[in-house]
């Protein structure tokens, strides 16, 4: 029902408005977290999961913000929080390999959305090859108490990247077979219903942030 | 060094995210031949790369830590800088909107800071440190590795000169602080840049750009002097010079109080009044600064026009 582009914007909506909004304007936060909870429970995130990245986020985040005592730092993680809660649940029920595709219709230069679209591909890779080195590691005997001193030098982080880089000059050769040249090769704009629903957002959000330094 | 949502002034957050929409649009139009078959998939893997190394942070003195920057690796790696201004700049856009990790209000002082002062002066500073050094090739992770933790120590000294500006702490609080503790993560910085584009010489030599030519002209000196009134200075001995040392023992220091007229100087004993050891970088880099541009004008007048040497 609802196309990737429409929850792209939906979502970017959400978090720019709200990043926009004067401190300790409570009330208008209040109505964005309104608003994200509707749109979370509308995608259909998987609970645990959402949890699970909300509080690994929001515990990175508190160490930044807790030391501006609590009334700024109350304030910071709410918003932070409501940013979070759109983003994920967008992130969290998007089909395998399809972010390319909701990039494609942001009003953004084309260089900047390949670097995003690859970027993101690549990461999975990275994330793989970790996971790779670290069996191999183990496989070797190289375990015990003092293993992530591996990772942190030098040699491993360039031994991932080159690793990396085989896996990534691959797929990228694979995406270039399959026909992408810059952009990915499927259509992906907003249908009239969709643009009308994008206006009204827009219009919503921009009233609650103006709001905020108004009043 | 991620700004957060609040911390930056409306204004500060306007003029800087002005000067970085102007800095990503010259970039756009610069790394245009990053994203051919060849060059995609290294911008896009070093995005990726730096985006996961600014995960992990390292323990820094005191309680707190640091993580990679990566605007010189990335510079290094991708052979431009323009690139690398968008490689930085995409990190921390994921990195605002998807992860709350510097606020979005505060993303064009981030990209100025980290994307573009990290980015520049570390590709600025690793040319003619690597021709310094010889221009050969295996001097690179050396020269790279200086200019990368440097970059570190002046990306820090921008983004607190916007927290001063912003009102969120006083210059003389948030400068030295900020200095001080990047000092430490510059180090850091230098030793993962420098030991990553190390194995990167042995294994990938490919990626890295070959060798420079030996540099003899005027930017050896500017780039040696620069580095040791801004850095080697604040390693100084803090005791009195000879002179200085005579006069208190011998009790004639008290001479210097009776002077008539008191001029006052603005960096006097090479000091910023509430900077600390960093107001001694500054008043070197000042100092180093000012006697070039005396010493390069009355060249010019001696020198005269070519007519009147004939």
């Amino acid at each position: 029902m609802w196309s990737l582009t429409l929850r792209l914007y939906i979502s970017l909506i959400i978090v720019i408005g709200s990043a926009l909004l004067k401190q300790n304007a409570w009330s208008m936060l209040s109505v964005y977290g309104v608003l994200a909870l509707v749109w979370a429970s509308i995608l259909r995130a998987r609970l645990p999961k959402l949890a699970a990245l909300l509080g690994t986020e929001l515990l990175f985040l508190s160490f930044l913000a807790l030391p501006l005592g609590w009334q700024r730092a109350s304030f910071l993680l709410v918003r932070s929080l409501i940013c979070l809660l759109a983003m994920n649940s967008f992130l969290l029920t998007l089909p395998p390999h399809s972010f390319g595709i909701a990039l494609k219709s942001l009003p953004l230069p084309s260089v900047f959305k390949q670097s995003l679209l690859l970027a993101g591909q690549y990461m999975e890779i990275l994330l793989s090859e970790v996971e790779r080195m670290q069996r191999g590691a183990q496989l070797r005997g190289l375990s015990g108490n003092a293993g992530w001193l591996r990772y942190a030098s030098a040699s491993m982080i360039g031994a991932l990247y080159v690793r990396s880089l085989d896996r990534a000059e691959r797929v990228y050769a694979a995406m270039i077979a399959r026909g992408y040249t810059g952009e990915m090769p499927v259509t992906c704009e907003l249908r009239p219903k969709e643009t009308y629903i994008v206006i009204l957002m827009s219009i919503i959000a921009s009233s609650l942030t103006i709001a905020s330094w108004l009043l | 060094m991620h700004i957060p949502d609040g911390f930056v002034s409306p204004s500060v957050a306007a003029v800087t995210g002005v000067a970085t929409v102007a800095a990503l649009a010259i970039a756009v139009k610069r790394a245009n031949n990053a994203f051919g078959v060849r060059s995609a998939p290294i911008l896009g893997l070093t995005t990726a790369f730096v985006f996961a190394a600014q995960m992990v942070n390292f323990p820094v003195a005191g309680g707190t830590s640091g993580h990679l920057l990566g605007g010189t690796l990335a510079a290094v790696i991708l052979g431009s800088p323009w690139a690398a201004t968008l490689c930085i700049a995409t990190v921390l856009i994921i990195q605002a909107v998807l992860f709350a990790d510097g606020g979005i209000t505060a993303l064009g002082a981030n990209i100025l800071n980290m994307g573009v002062v990290g980015v520049w002066v570390g590709w600025s500073l690793t040319q003619p440190l690597l021709r310094l050094l010889g221009g050969k090739r295996g001097r690179l992770p050396l020269a790279a590795g200086v200019a990368a933790g440097i970059s570190v120590v002046v990306a820090a000294i921008v983004a607190a000169i916007e927290l001063a500006l912003s009102g969120t702490a006083p210059i003389n609080i948030v400068l030295p602080s900020m200095t001080g503790i990047h000092i430490l993560i510059g180090v850091g910085e230098g030793l993962i840049t420098g030991g990553v584009l190390a194995y990167l010489a042995t294994a990938r030599p490919d990626l890295l750009p070959g060798e420079q030519r030996e540099f003899r002209g005027w930017l050896v000196p500017v780039v040696s002097i620069l580095l040791i009134a801004g850095v080697l200075s604040l390693f100084a001995s803090a005791f009195p010079d000879g002179l200085d040392w005579v006069s208190e023992q011998t009790g004639f220091d008290k001479l210097g109080e009776n002077v008539r007229v008191a001029v006052p100087t603005p960096f006097a004993d090479y000091q910023v009044e509430g900077l600390d050891k960093i107001g001694t970088s500054i008043a070197g880099i000042v100092g180093s600064i000012v006697c070039f541009g005396i010493a390069f004008g009355l060249a010019s007048i001696m020198k005269g026009a070519p007519a009147e040497r004939s």
